[in-house]
C-alpha cells in the first residue's frame, strides 16, 4: 500500500511539474514583453534586470502612438483583415453549402483539389503572385492584399465550414421544405442559426491568419501609409539604436487583439482542429 | 427520372453515408436519399451545386493554382522583378543554380533547420498532449496558455526572442551567467549560434500545433481500452506503446506531413530572425534564398526557379513518405 502511494505521489508530481513547465515556457516570454514595455529606457537596460518594473511608465505606449505610424498600421490591419474575413466567409459558406447540400458531378474532385491547395505554402505562391499583381497593375493596394489573404485562407475555411455544415441534420431542413418554405428561407431560418458558432469560429481563425501575416504584406505593399502592423513594426528595427521599450509596447498592442479573439474561440478550437486545423 | 447524369450505383455522398436509392416514387427516397431533399430535381441540383461552389473554385484556381503554374513559366525566363522586360532562356536558371554554391548551402541549411524543428516539435507536442490529457487542477488554464505562442504574429515571437537572447541585456544570458553556466555573454544571434536559436524559437512557436492535433485525437480514445490494459497489468510505457500509439498513428502521419511541408517552406520566422542580426546568411534557408533572389537581387526568374525546385522536392518527398507509411495513410 505504501509503495503504491509513493508511486502515485511520484507520478502526480511529475505531472504537475510537466504542466508547470508547459505553462511557464509559454507565458514567461509574454510576461517579459509586458514588463519591458512599462519600463523607462534606463531600466530596460539595467543589469541585473528587474522583473516587475520598479518605475512603471506609459511613456513607451505614448511614444508608440504619437511618434510612429502605429495607429495608421493598426487601422490598415483592421481594414484588410476585416475585408478578408468578409470575403472569405461569404465565399466559403456558399462553397460549404454546395459541398454538403447538393449532389453534382465532380463534387468530390473539387473537395480533394481544395484540400490539396491547403498544403501550399505562401512562399511558393507569393513570388509568381507578386509578378502577376504587378502585371495586373494592382500592386501596392489593399485590394491585392485582401485577395491574397482570401486565397490563402480559403482552403482551410472551406474545409472547416464543410465539417460544421455536415453536422447540421438535414432532416430539419427537409422538414422546413415540406412545410412549404423555399430553399432560401430554409437556409436563413434553419441552417444559418445552427451554423453560426462554426461561422464565428472560422471567421476568427481567418482574422488571426490575416492579422498575423507578414510575407504577403511585405511583398505586395511598398508605401508606408498602406502597411499593416507586422511589417510596420519590423521597420521600427531599422533605427540605429533599437528602442526595446517601444518595440515591446508595439508587440503588446499587436498581440492583444489576436489573443482576445483566440480566447473567444478557444472552446471551438479542438472541435475545429479535428476538421482541418489552422495553417502556419 | 429527370436529368440523371450519373448512375445511382456510384454514391457520391461524403464519407459514403446514406447511399441513395434508385427509386424516385413519392415518399420512398426521403430519408434514404440523404443529402438531397427529394423536392429538388436533379438537374437543378447540378446547377445550384456548381453555382454555389463557383466563387470559391474560381478564387483558388485564379489566385493559387494559376500563380503556381505561372511560376514554372517564370522560371524559364530572365526577368527583372520590377521591370516588364522578359526573355525566354529555357532551363538556364536551373543550370545556374546547379553550379551555384549558395543554392546548395541554402538547401543544406533548410534541411538542417526543418529536420531538427520537426523532430522536437513532434516529441514535445506528443509529450505535452499526453500531460494535458490527464486530469489535474488548472488544466483548462494551462491548455489555453500553452497555445499562445502559436496564435501570435510571427513578428511578435521574433522580437520577443531577439530581446530574450540579446547578448548584452538579454535575460537568457543573465540567467546562464547567474547560474554559472557561462562565463562570458553568448552571442546567440551571432554566426555560431544563430541556427540553434532559430531552431529553439521555431520549436517554441510551432509545437502547440502538434499538441493540439494530438490532444484532439487523444480525447476520442475510449477509456475502456486503458482500463483493459491496466487490468492486464501493463506498465505506463506499455500502455503508451500498445494502446495510445496505435490510436494516434493516423493523426501523427498527417501532422508530420503538414509540419514537414510548412517547416521546409517556412519563410517569415527564419527571415525575420536573420534580418539585422548580421549573421543572417548562416540561416539562409531555401525559402529565404528564393525571396532574396526575387526581392534583393531582383531576379524573378531565378526566384521562381527556386520556388519550383522547392515544390518538386516536396512532391517527391511526399510520395516517398506515402509509400513508406502506406498503412498509416489508410488510417489517416
Amino acid at each position: 500500500m505504501n509503495r503504491w502511494r509513493r508511486r502515485r505521489l511520484l507520478t502526480r508530481s511529475l505531472l504537475y511539474g510537466g504542466a508547470a513547465f508547459l505553462a511557464l515556457q509559454a507565458a514567461f516570454p509574454f510576461f517579459w514583453m509586458l514588463s519591458t514595455s512599462f519600463k523607462p529606457p534606463v531600466e530596460v537596460f539595467a543589469q541585473p534586470p528587474s522583473f516587475i518594473p520598479e518605475d512603471p511608465t506609459w511613456d513607451n505606449f505614448r511614444r508608440l502612438f504619437t511618434a510612429t505610424g502605429f495607429l495608421v498600421y493598426f487601422k490598415n490591419s483592421l481594414i484588410v483583415s476585416g475585408l478578408a474575413v468578409l470575403l472569405t466567409m461569404v465565399v466559403s459558406a456558399a462553397g460549404a453549402y454546395s459541398l454538403t447540400r447538393y449532389r453534382y458531378l465532380g463534387r468530390e474532385k473539387i473537395a480533394g483539389l481544395i484540400l490539396c491547395t491547403y498544403m501550399f505554402a505562401p512562399i511558393m505562391v507569393v513570388i509568381p503572385f507578386f509578378i502577376l499583381v504587378k502585371k495586373a497593375g494592382v500592386e501596392n493596394t489593399h485590394f491585392a492584399l485582401v485577395l491574397a489573404f482570401t486565397s490563402f485562407c480559403l482552403p482551410f475555411t472551406l474545409w472547416l465550414m464543410r465539417a460544421f455544415f455536415a453536422t447540421i441534420p438535414l432532416e430539419l431542413e427537409e422538414a422546413a421544405l415540406v412545410d412549404g418554405a423555399g430553399r432560401v428561407r430554409a437556409l436563413i431560418y434553419v441552417v444559418l442559426p445552427l451554423a453560426l458558432p462554426g461561422i464565428i469560429a472560422t471567421s476568427i481563425f481567418t482574422f488571426i491568419l490575416a492579422w498575423n501575416d507578414y510575407i504577403f504584406t511585405r511583398i505586395l505593399i511598398t508605401s508606408d501609409e498602406l502597411k499593416t502592423l507586422p511589417v510596420g513594426v519590423q521597420d521600427l528595427f531599422h533605427s540605429a539604436l533599437i528602442d526595446w521599450g517601444l518595440i515591446m509596447a508595439a508587440g503588446i498592442m499587436i498581440t492583444i487583439p489576436a489573443l482576445l479573439f483566440f480566447l473567444s474561440v478557444q472552446k471551438y478550437l479542438i472541435r475545429g482542429w479535428g476538421a482541418g486545423g489552422v495553417k502556419g | 427520372m429527370i436529368g440523371v447524369s450519373y448512375p445511382e450505383s456510384k454514391p457520391v455522398e461524403l464519407s459514403g453515408a446514406r447511399p441513395g436509392s434508385g427509386a424516385n416514387f413519392p415518399g420512398s427516397g426521403f430519408a434514404r436519399r440523404g443529402w438531397i431533399p427529394a423536392t429538388t430535381p436533379e438537374r437543378r441540383q447540378q446547377w445550384m451545386g456548381w453555382l454555389t461552389i463557383a466563387p470559391a473554385l474560381f478564387l483558388i484556381l485564379a489566385l493559387t493554382l494559376y500563380p503556381v503554374a505561372y511560376s514554372i513559366w517564370l522560371s524559364l525566363l530572365e526577368k527583372h522583378s520590377f521591370f516588364p522586360q522578359e526573355r525566354f532562356i529555357g532551363l538556364e536558371n536551373y543550370f545556374y543554380l546547379w553550379k551555384d554554391e549558395e543554392f546548395w548551402t541554402s538547401l543544406w541549411l533548410g534541411t538542417v533547420y526543418s529536420m531538427w524543428t520537426i523532430l522536437f516539435q513532434i516529441i514535445l507536442g506528443v509529450a505535452a498532449a499526453l500531460i494535458l490529457n490527464e486530469t489535474f487542477v488548472g488544466r483548462g488554464l494551462v491548455r489555453a496558455i500553452v497555445l499562445f505562442p502559436y496564435m501570435i504574429p510571427t513578428i511578435v515571437a521574433v522580437i520577443l526572442w531577439k530581446w530574450l537572447l540579446n547578448d548584452t541585456y538579454g535575460v537568457v544570458n543573465y540567467w546562464l551567467f547567474a547560474f554559472g553556466i557561462i562565463r562570458d555573454p553568448m552571442s546567440w544571434l551571432g554566426a555560431d549560434h544563430i541556427m540553434l536559436s532559430v531552431i529553439v524559437m521555431s520549436i517554441w512557436q510551432f509545437f502547440p500545433f502538434v499538441l493540439l492535433s494530438i490532444l484532439a485525437r487523444l480525447q476520442t480514445i475510449p477509456p475502456e481500452l486503458y482500463e483493459a490494459a491496466k487490468v492486464d497489468g501493463a506498465s505506463a510505457i506499455r500502455r503508451f506503446l500498445n494502446v495510445t500509439l496505435p490510436q494516434i498513428r493516423g493523426i501523427l502521419f498527417v501532422v508530420i506531413l503538414l509540419r514537414s511541408i510548412w517547416m521546409f517552406t517556412k519563410f517569415d520566422t527564419v527571415w525575420l530572425m536573420g534580418e539585422g542580426a548580421g549573421a543572417g546568411r548562416f540561416i539562409r534557408t531555401l525559402p529565404v534564398y528564393a525571396y532574396m533572389r526575387t526581392l534583393t537581387y531582383y531576379q524573378a526568374g531565378l526566384g521562381a526557379a527556386l520556388a519550383v525546385i522547392m515544390f518538386a522536392i516536396l512532391i517527391v518527398c511526399t510520395i516517398i513518405y506515402f509509400r513508406m507509411f502506406r498503412e498509416e495513410a489508410d488510417i489517416g
